[in-house]
């Protein structure tokens, strides 16, 4: 008989075999390219070289990315909060068709909708206009942060208050019930009973989509121009104009320590709940 | 009174909504737009003129649009198999046995989508052409489902943590064995987590055009590689068509899983 | 049994034959509309006159970035026996690249038609020997594209546009460098005019010590891009020439009349070259050194670059600039085809201020210049 250790081991094997020979064996190269002088020999040059070129980059990147979760996890709340507490079935259900269309579209075509969008004479402002919502030399373009975050904002939305919706679905409707008799508002019964509950949930979602907006290229360089830009982007520019792929693993071991950084915060996390309960 | 602030409510409800509804519809009606504009320039606010000339050049007979969704379907939905083959005992392990290093190895399944992809494709691309898998559908698929397989793990792993205890040990106090409780209990109500997940990792290959370069061209072409070609290029009405053709497969394969969902799995959760 | 289900169905993909008939695999690292030029133009052609054998056109995406990848997926290739490309469109600087690394072919003696081609960059691409290599497949421009509504008298220099641009702020918008080659055209075309000798940076022998010498050239870049706009991407210069947020910026010539003929830009958009000039590249045709398919991969070429399939394909089709010497389309063209050519740009523009990019190391110092003084 295996013990619960052994067992779990070999559940988790052939996943992690997966991982282990299309990524991890790959990764070791990429490494080695990263922390090599081309005659072999140890060094950390093309990291003080990525650090030297790209420490806008890097910060521009981790603010554009934490900034664009935060809004993301708002708007997934309100959008999950409502599908789950919404007292007028017709708001529910035009909500509910709705939110979830901009899943469906691949982050390059999301890219290119927006940069048509989002720009000073593109369909936005040209509507606002139209409506005389705007007077048309007050228009701007949103052609820079704020585009990429919008972007991802819209991108990454339906996928949190998917999987957001899906938790508060299988959450014991009772508690909530019973904070509504008591006279609480349904913000107060969504913020205080519900969200407490799928935390977890949440934070799954949201470390996936720090993850996936961290290793988008279309989105910053379709939507934005590239001073400054996201790591993505000077890597591809680091290859493709250079040849010189040690900088460029150089910034994807950056990226992947801002990943993995966000990924053990929310394990950490995880981890004390389990020990505390 | 009450009415009045009711009224006052329902029509920032509705106001909310509408502006809701621009914020998303927006830019996909931007993308419909272009899908139909033959010209369309300043100063003009939308297309000088309409027609379906890019359509046709899409569907040309040479031009293998729909071959390439059929391929990319295909990939997709083995993706899916073999993604949730992997996860399902993944993340039931790493829910709800001890394991050491737990944290080690959910991070593990997060390397794939955090590391840039480029260059290990190159790498992977070395290995399966000494394999001799290269420029398979089986090639294209295992580089899929190791990319979408933090999205499955993950899920997976959040799904199991969330059900009951409690559900599990009175299946088995009646008697019912670890499998059985597994087949009948817990995998039931782990499966709105689970296939949500699928969802994800569907969609994903259906998006996943770096790897497919490196281990499929030319022998396997999917739709993605038209795409990004035109979309890339800023050629926006073909772009446009091919994003609205992934569409369709996508919106389905939701829909096909929404329906199982409500049939079969809710029904089970209450009982 | 799941498990099992999926074992058959993967041994019964991997057992799928591979394609029966004999096929060409042509690699084009370009805008969707040159891959669709080997899809529907030469494909069908070049089938027509070989029977059984298939055509088979993939893209790689435009600018260098498609051309490294056809360079990186070579590479990997490299310990195999035989390439999956047996025809590759690729830019300058990975044609230089991979010519070193042994992964081309010298094929162009068996071609005729590469006696037709005279130009340079035949010969010589950033500095590198590629001759034997390579058959231009078309020869590209960058110029400034600029709508003239807003504009009625372009700047002629890149001096004058410096001035334009302080009194017309953000009325001038390019791409930076890391959003394709347009951008990093228009930087090079300001240290030729700006940073001291550009033939020396064309034709080498690279001195480490002139990049020195740009200091304040880029300098005054930096204070140029306070008054313009970055845009994203060449199709973003473009882009925003369509909506009409900006009056003026540098794009490729073949790209702008892509875009005006799909309806993308205003029809009274216009092309101008500054003095002293803008770079130009060509797109090559290149042959894997390990290719199973080298004579077709051949014949195949010769077809593309033959006079008649340059001038109908190509000019008429396209409105790009031939790859073999303009003086053998000759007679296979009607005038006004090849009169639309050089509407905005005159053969007399093009000799004097139609570049070349700067020899590699060169461009690299370029590059980093930039992105160290101007961009951080």
């Amino acid at each position: 008989m295996l013990s619960q250790r052994q067992l779990a081991l070999v559940l988790i094997a052939p996943g992690l075999f997966l991982v282990a020979a299309l990524f991890l064996y790959p990764l070791v190269f990429s490494l080695i390219s990263a922390f090599t002088r081309p005659d072999g020999s140890f060094t950390l040059e093309w990291f003080a070289k990525a650090y030297e070129l790209y420490s806008g980059d890097i910060v521009f990147t981790i603010v554009i990315v934490l900034a664009s979760c935060v809004l993301t996890a708002v708007a997934a709340i309100v959008i999950a909060g409502t599908l789950t507490l919404g007292e007028n079935p017709w708001i529910v259900g035009t909500l509910k068709a709705l939110y979830r269309w901009p899943l469906f579209i691949p982050f390059i075509v999301a890219a290119q909708c927006m940069r048509t969008f989002l720009a000073k004479n593109g369909l936005m402002n040209n509507t606002f206009v139209s409506l005389g919502l705007m007077e048309p030399l007050s228009a701007i373009s949103f052609l820079d942060w704020r585009g990429i975050i919008a972007t991802f904002v819209w991108k990454q939305t339906p996928f949190v208050a998917l999987l957001l919706a899906g938790a508060l679905a299988s959450i014991d409707r009772a508690t909530l019930e019973a904070g509504r008799n008591l006279g609480a508002s349904r913000a107060r019964v969504m913020l205080e009973l519900a969200l407490p509950q799928v935390m977890p949930t949440l934070l799954v979602a949201l470390v996936l989509s720090f993850v996936t907006m961290l290793s988008v290229l279309s989105v910053p360089m379709m939507v934005a121009g590239s001073q400054p830009t996201m790591l993505t982007v000077d890597m591809a520019f680091r290859i493709n104009a250079y040849g010189d792929y040690a900088t460029a693993n150089a910034l994807g071991v950056i990226t992947y320590l801002i990943s993995a950084g966000a990924a053990i915060i929310y394990l950490k996390r995880g981890m004390n709940q389990e020990a505390t309960s | 009174m009450i009415r009045l602030a009711s009224t006052a409510r329902a029509a920032l409800a509705a106001a909310l909504l509408t502006a809701f509804a621009f914020v998303l519809i927006g830019p996909l009606a931007n993308l419909a737009l272009w899908s139909v504009a033959e010209r369309w320039y300043t100063p003009y606010k939308l297309p000088v003129s309409y027609g379906t000339r890019y359509w046709e050049q899409v569907f040309r007979p040479s031009g293998d649009a729909m071959a390439s969704l059929g391929t990319s379907v295909w990939i997709a939905v083995l993706t899916v198999i073999v993604a949730l083959a992997l996860s399902i005992p993944a993340g039931y392990a790493l829910a709800r046995l001890k394991l050491p290093m737990r944290s080690l190895f959910m991070v593990m399944f997060l390397l794939p989508q955090a590391f840039p992809s480029v260059a290990i494709y190159i790498n992977v691309a070395r290995t399966f052409y000494q394999l001799g898998i290269n420029g398979t559908v089986f090639a294209v698929v295992l580089v899929h489902a190791a990319h979408g397989l933090v999205y499955s793990v993950w899920i997976a792993a959040a799904a199991f943590a969330a059900v009951d205890k409690d559900l599990e040990l009175a299946a088995r106090n009646i008697g019912a064995s670890p499998m059985r409780t597994f087949a009948t209990v817990t995998l039931p109500l782990a499966m709105p987590g689970i296939i949500a997940s699928g969802i994800f990792v569907f969609l994903e290959s259906l998006d996943e055009f770096t790897g497919t370069f490196f281990v499929g061209v030319p022998q396997v072409i999917t739709l993605p590689l038209l795409l990004y070609n035109a979309a890339m290029g800023g050629n926006y009405q073909v772009a446009s068509i091919t994003a609205l053709i992934l569409l369709v497969p996508s919106v389905l394969f939701m829909l096909f899983i929404e329906r199982f969902l409500r049939a079969d799995v809710l029904a089970k959760v209450g009982a | 049994m799941r498990i099992l289900t999926i074992a058959c169905s993967i041994a019964a993909l991997m057992a799928a034959s591979p394609l029966s008939a004999q096929t060409l695999n042509v690699a084009t690292a370009g805008d969707q509309n040159m891959v669709d030029y080997v899809k529907d133009y030469l494909g069908p052609m070049f089938e027509k006159s070989h029977p059984g054998v298939k055509v088979v056109s993939v893209g790689t995406g435009p600018g260098d970035s498609g051309s490294q990848k056809i360079y990186e997926k070579l590479d990997a290739q490299k310990a195999g026996n035989a390439t999956d490309f047996d025809v590759v469109v690729i830019h300058q600087k990975a044609a230089g690249t991979m010519v070193k690394e042994g992964l081309l072919a010298k094929y162009t003696d068996k071609v005729d038609t590469s006696k037709m081609v005279s130009s340079e960059s035949a010969k010589n691409s950033l500095g590198s020997d590629v001759s034997g290599f390579v058959i231009p497949m078309f020869q590209s421009q960058t110029a400034l594209a600029y709508n003239a509504d807003l504009l009625k008298t372009p700047p002629n220099t890149f001096a004058e546009l410096k001035d334009w641009a302080a009194k017309n702020p953000k009325q001038f918008g390019y791409n930076g460098i890391k959003g394709g080659m347009s951008g990093v055209a228009f930087v090079t075309g300001w240290v030729y005019a700006f940073g001291g000798d550009s033939d020396k940076l064309i034709k080498g022998p690279y001195d480490p010590a002139v990049k020195a010498s740009w200091d304040k050239a880029l300098g005054e870049l930096k204070d140029f891009n306070k008054n313009v706009i970055i845009t994203p991407g060449n199709a973003g210069t473009l882009d925003m020439l369509n909506r009409g947020e900006i009056a003026i910026g540098p794009v490729w010539v073949d790209m702008f009349y892509s875009w005006q003929a799909d309806g993308k830009l205003p029809p009274n958009m216009k092309l101008k070259l500054a003095a002293p000039g803008m770079p130009g590249q060509p797109m090559y045709y290149a042959v894997p050194e390990k290719t199973a398919n080298r004579k077709l991969a051949e014949e195949f070429i010769a077809l593309a670059t033959s006079p008649q399939v340059q001038a109908d394909g190509i000019v008429k089709k396209f409105n790009w600039y031939p790859g073999i010497d303009a003086k053998n389309l000759e007679g296979k063209l009607d005038q006004a085809a090849w009169n639309k050519l050089f509407t905005d740009i005159t053969p007399a523009d093009l000799s004097s201020k139609g570049k070349s990019f700067p020899i590699a190391p060169y461009f690299n110092d370029i590059l980093e210049s930039y992105e160290k003084k101007v961009a951080n």
